[in-house]
Protein backbone atom coordinates (compact mmCIF):
# COMPACT_ATOMS: atom_id res chain seq x y z
CA UNK A 1 0.00 0.00 0.00
CA UNK A 2 1.12 3.54 -0.72
CA UNK A 3 1.13 5.76 2.35
CA UNK A 4 1.09 9.41 1.34
CA UNK A 5 1.00 11.41 4.55
CA UNK A 6 1.57 15.11 3.78
CA UNK A 7 3.26 15.60 7.15
CA UNK A 8 6.05 13.19 6.22
CA UNK A 9 9.02 14.11 4.04
CA UNK A 10 8.61 10.72 2.34
CA UNK A 11 5.92 8.73 0.60
CA UNK A 12 6.14 5.07 1.60
CA UNK A 13 5.17 1.83 -0.07
CA UNK A 14 4.88 -0.99 2.42
CA UNK A 15 2.95 -4.17 3.07
CA UNK A 16 -0.16 -3.60 5.25
CA UNK A 17 1.28 -5.97 7.86
CA UNK A 18 3.56 -3.09 8.86
CA UNK A 19 0.48 -1.42 10.33
CA UNK A 20 0.11 -4.25 12.84
CA UNK A 21 3.69 -3.98 13.98
CA UNK A 22 5.39 -6.48 11.64
CA UNK A 23 8.84 -5.53 10.39
CA UNK A 24 10.17 -5.42 6.86
CA UNK A 25 13.71 -6.35 7.93
CA UNK A 26 12.93 -10.04 8.07
CA UNK A 27 14.79 -12.83 6.31
CA UNK A 28 13.71 -16.47 6.25
CA UNK A 29 11.10 -15.64 8.88
CA UNK A 30 13.65 -14.19 11.29
CA UNK A 31 13.94 -10.53 12.24
CA UNK A 32 17.32 -9.06 11.36
CA UNK A 33 19.68 -7.76 14.03
CA UNK A 34 21.34 -4.36 13.90
CA UNK A 35 24.55 -6.06 12.82
CA UNK A 36 22.77 -7.92 10.01
CA UNK A 37 21.11 -4.72 8.83
CA UNK A 38 24.49 -2.98 8.72
CA UNK A 39 25.99 -5.93 6.86
CA UNK A 40 23.25 -6.73 4.36
CA UNK A 41 20.56 -4.04 4.20
CA UNK A 42 20.63 -1.41 1.49
CA UNK A 43 18.72 0.14 -1.38
CA UNK A 44 18.66 0.74 -5.07
CA UNK A 45 18.58 4.47 -5.72
CA UNK A 46 16.16 5.76 -8.35
CA UNK A 47 16.17 9.44 -9.29
CA UNK A 48 13.58 11.32 -11.25
CA UNK A 49 10.79 13.84 -11.44
CA UNK A 50 8.12 13.39 -8.79
CA UNK A 51 5.44 12.65 -11.40
CA UNK A 52 7.54 9.80 -12.85
CA UNK A 53 8.22 8.35 -9.40
CA UNK A 54 4.48 8.52 -8.60
CA UNK A 55 3.77 6.41 -11.68
CA UNK A 56 6.60 4.00 -10.85
CA UNK A 57 5.28 3.70 -7.29
CA UNK A 58 1.88 2.57 -8.58
CA UNK A 59 3.57 -0.11 -10.68
CA UNK A 60 5.76 -1.30 -7.80
CA UNK A 61 3.04 -1.31 -5.14
CA UNK A 62 1.67 -4.77 -6.11
CA UNK A 63 5.20 -6.18 -5.79
CA UNK A 64 5.44 -4.86 -2.25
CA UNK A 65 1.99 -6.29 -1.51
CA UNK A 66 3.20 -9.68 -2.77
CA UNK A 67 6.36 -9.31 -0.61
CA UNK A 68 8.73 -9.44 -3.57
CA UNK A 69 10.04 -6.02 -2.50
CA UNK A 70 10.31 -5.35 1.27
CA UNK A 71 9.72 -1.59 1.40
CA UNK A 72 10.12 1.58 -0.69
CA UNK A 73 10.21 5.27 0.14
CA UNK A 74 10.56 8.34 -2.02
CA UNK A 75 10.76 12.09 -1.65
CA UNK A 76 7.66 14.22 -1.63
CA UNK A 77 9.86 17.02 -2.97
CA UNK A 78 13.55 17.34 -3.85
CA UNK A 79 16.05 17.96 -1.02
CA UNK A 80 17.23 21.22 -2.54
CA UNK A 81 18.99 22.18 0.70
CA UNK A 82 21.22 19.12 0.24
CA UNK A 83 22.06 20.09 -3.32
CA UNK A 84 19.70 17.90 -5.31
CA UNK A 85 16.88 19.03 -7.56
CA UNK A 86 15.24 15.67 -8.31
CA UNK A 87 13.27 13.35 -6.08
CA UNK A 88 14.92 10.17 -4.85
CA UNK A 89 13.25 6.78 -4.50
CA UNK A 90 14.90 4.14 -2.32
CA UNK A 91 13.98 0.55 -3.04
CA UNK A 92 15.13 -1.36 0.03
CA UNK A 93 16.17 -4.98 0.20
CA UNK A 94 18.73 -7.42 1.54
CA UNK A 95 21.95 -7.42 -0.46
CA UNK A 96 21.45 -11.13 -1.10
CA UNK A 97 18.21 -10.32 -2.95
CA UNK A 98 19.35 -7.21 -4.77
CA UNK A 99 19.95 -8.78 -8.19
CA UNK A 100 16.39 -10.08 -8.28
CA UNK A 101 15.05 -6.66 -7.24
CA UNK A 102 17.23 -4.97 -9.88
CA UNK A 103 15.67 -7.15 -12.57
CA UNK A 104 12.27 -5.85 -11.47
CA UNK A 105 13.39 -2.21 -11.56
CA UNK A 106 15.06 -2.52 -14.94
CA UNK A 107 11.85 -4.06 -16.27
CA UNK A 108 10.11 -0.81 -15.33
CA UNK A 109 12.65 1.36 -17.12
CA UNK A 110 15.17 2.15 -14.38
CA UNK A 111 18.61 2.47 -16.00
CA UNK A 112 20.85 4.22 -13.50
CA UNK A 113 22.29 1.46 -11.31
CA UNK A 114 23.35 2.57 -7.83
CA UNK A 115 23.34 0.35 -4.74
CA UNK A 116 23.90 2.14 -1.42
CA UNK A 117 24.24 0.15 1.79
CA UNK A 118 22.43 1.24 4.93
CA UNK A 119 25.82 1.33 6.64
CA UNK A 120 27.10 3.90 4.12
CA UNK A 121 24.00 6.02 4.58
CA UNK A 122 24.24 5.95 8.36
CA UNK A 123 27.90 6.91 8.23
CA UNK A 124 26.89 9.95 6.16
CA UNK A 125 24.33 10.93 8.81
CA UNK A 126 26.53 10.42 11.88
CA UNK A 127 28.22 13.49 13.45
CA UNK A 128 30.97 14.59 11.06
CA UNK A 129 29.28 12.72 8.21
CA UNK A 130 28.97 14.60 4.94
CA UNK A 131 25.18 14.68 4.76
CA UNK A 132 24.50 15.51 8.40
CA UNK A 133 27.00 18.37 8.37
CA UNK A 134 25.66 19.63 5.02
CA UNK A 135 22.09 19.49 6.37
CA UNK A 136 23.07 21.34 9.56
CA UNK A 137 24.86 23.98 7.47
CA UNK A 138 21.71 24.47 5.37
CA UNK A 139 19.71 25.35 8.52
CA UNK A 140 20.03 28.48 10.55
CA UNK A 141 20.71 26.61 13.80
CA UNK A 142 22.54 28.15 16.74
CA UNK A 143 25.47 26.20 18.16
CA UNK A 144 23.38 24.63 20.92
CA UNK A 145 20.89 23.24 18.39
CA UNK A 146 23.65 22.06 16.07
CA UNK A 147 25.15 20.05 18.90
CA UNK A 148 21.75 18.70 19.93
CA UNK A 149 21.19 17.48 16.36
CA UNK A 150 24.58 15.77 16.35
CA UNK A 151 23.90 14.14 19.71
CA UNK A 152 20.52 12.88 18.48
CA UNK A 153 22.10 11.45 15.33
CA UNK A 154 24.80 9.75 17.38
CA UNK A 155 22.21 8.31 19.77
CA UNK A 156 19.97 6.96 16.98
CA UNK A 157 22.49 5.66 14.50
CA UNK A 158 25.44 5.05 16.77
CA UNK A 159 23.19 2.66 18.73
CA UNK A 160 23.07 0.25 15.79
CA UNK A 161 26.85 0.12 15.56
CA UNK A 162 27.21 -0.29 19.33
CA UNK A 163 24.53 -3.00 19.72
CA UNK A 164 24.97 -5.36 16.75
CA UNK A 165 23.18 -8.32 18.36
CA UNK A 166 19.92 -6.54 19.17
CA UNK A 167 16.92 -6.83 16.86
CA UNK A 168 16.77 -3.87 14.47
CA UNK A 169 13.99 -1.37 15.22
CA UNK A 170 13.25 1.12 12.41
CA UNK A 171 12.59 4.69 13.51
CA UNK A 172 9.71 6.86 12.38
CA UNK A 173 10.38 9.18 9.43
CA UNK B 1 31.61 -2.62 -26.87
CA UNK B 2 32.26 0.63 -25.01
CA UNK B 3 31.60 1.50 -21.36
CA UNK B 4 28.18 3.04 -20.80
CA UNK B 5 27.76 6.07 -18.53
CA UNK B 6 24.39 6.97 -17.03
CA UNK B 7 23.65 10.09 -15.01
CA UNK B 8 20.40 11.46 -13.53
CA UNK B 9 18.67 14.54 -14.84
CA UNK B 10 19.93 16.57 -11.89
CA UNK B 11 23.51 16.28 -13.19
CA UNK B 12 22.83 16.74 -16.90
CA UNK B 13 23.84 20.40 -16.74
CA UNK B 14 27.44 19.16 -16.39
CA UNK B 15 26.99 16.97 -19.47
CA UNK B 16 25.50 19.53 -21.81
CA UNK B 17 22.01 18.11 -21.38
CA UNK B 18 22.82 14.44 -22.02
CA UNK B 19 22.07 11.67 -19.52
CA UNK B 20 23.39 8.56 -21.26
CA UNK B 21 26.50 8.15 -23.36
CA UNK B 22 29.44 5.84 -23.91
CA UNK B 23 33.20 6.17 -23.78
CA UNK B 24 36.35 4.12 -24.07
CA UNK B 25 39.02 3.66 -21.41
CA UNK B 26 40.94 1.12 -19.37
CA UNK B 27 40.30 2.77 -16.00
CA UNK B 28 37.52 4.94 -14.55
CA UNK B 29 39.99 7.83 -14.68
CA UNK B 30 40.51 7.29 -18.43
CA UNK B 31 36.75 7.40 -18.94
CA UNK B 32 36.56 10.69 -17.03
CA UNK B 33 39.35 12.09 -19.21
CA UNK B 34 37.35 11.09 -22.31
CA UNK B 35 34.31 12.78 -20.79
CA UNK B 36 36.31 15.96 -20.25
CA UNK B 37 37.18 15.99 -23.97
CA UNK B 38 33.51 15.69 -24.85
CA UNK B 39 32.06 17.87 -22.06
CA UNK B 40 34.74 20.42 -21.16
CA UNK B 41 34.65 21.30 -17.45
CA UNK B 42 32.99 18.10 -16.27
CA UNK B 43 36.18 16.64 -14.80
CA UNK B 44 36.35 19.46 -12.28
CA UNK B 45 32.89 18.52 -11.05
CA UNK B 46 33.79 14.86 -10.58
CA UNK B 47 37.32 14.66 -9.26
CA UNK B 48 39.97 16.61 -7.41
CA UNK B 49 43.61 15.78 -6.63
CA UNK B 50 42.51 13.53 -3.73
CA UNK B 51 40.16 11.35 -5.76
CA UNK B 52 36.59 11.67 -6.77
CA UNK B 53 34.74 14.56 -5.21
CA UNK B 54 32.70 14.19 -2.06
CA UNK B 55 29.63 15.72 -3.70
CA UNK B 56 29.10 12.74 -6.02
CA UNK B 57 28.90 8.96 -5.74
CA UNK B 58 30.22 6.89 -8.63
CA UNK B 59 29.12 3.31 -9.21
CA UNK B 60 30.51 0.55 -11.41
CA UNK B 61 27.80 -1.93 -12.39
CA UNK B 62 25.81 -0.77 -9.35
CA UNK B 63 28.57 -0.91 -6.74
CA UNK B 64 30.24 2.12 -5.15
CA UNK B 65 33.75 2.78 -6.48
CA UNK B 66 34.87 2.84 -2.85
CA UNK B 67 34.48 -0.95 -2.93
CA UNK B 68 37.06 -1.17 -5.72
CA UNK B 69 40.22 0.82 -6.44
CA UNK B 70 38.54 4.19 -6.80
CA UNK B 71 39.47 6.04 -9.96
CA UNK B 72 42.14 3.44 -10.75
CA UNK B 73 39.50 0.74 -11.07
CA UNK B 74 39.80 -1.00 -14.42
CA UNK B 75 36.77 -1.29 -16.65
CA UNK B 76 35.88 -3.66 -19.44
CA UNK B 77 33.66 -3.51 -22.45
CA UNK B 78 30.01 -3.52 -21.48
CA UNK B 79 30.52 -2.11 -17.97
CA UNK B 80 28.13 0.57 -16.74
CA UNK B 81 29.16 3.61 -14.73
CA UNK B 82 26.46 5.53 -12.88
CA UNK B 83 27.06 8.89 -11.21
CA UNK B 84 24.66 10.44 -8.68
CA UNK B 85 24.75 13.43 -6.35
CA UNK B 86 25.95 12.53 -2.85
CA UNK B 87 22.65 13.59 -1.30
CA UNK B 88 20.78 10.95 -3.30
CA UNK B 89 22.64 8.25 -1.39
CA UNK B 90 21.20 9.24 1.95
Amino acid sequence: MIQDNPESKFIFIFHPKILIGKKYTVRNGKEMTNGEVLQYWGKWIVLGEKSWLDKLAIKLDPLVESKEIPVIKYDREPSVNLGIDECVMMVYCDRRDRDRIWQILSRFGVKLKAWVTEKETMEMWLPGGLLLERWIASKDFDEFTQNAVREDAQARMGYLFDHPDEIFVPWEQ
Amino acid sequence: MPVKIIIPGSLKRWFYGETEFSCQGERILDCIDRLEERFPGVKGHLIDPKGYKSNVLIFLNGDNLRDFDGLETTVKDGDEISIIPLAAGG
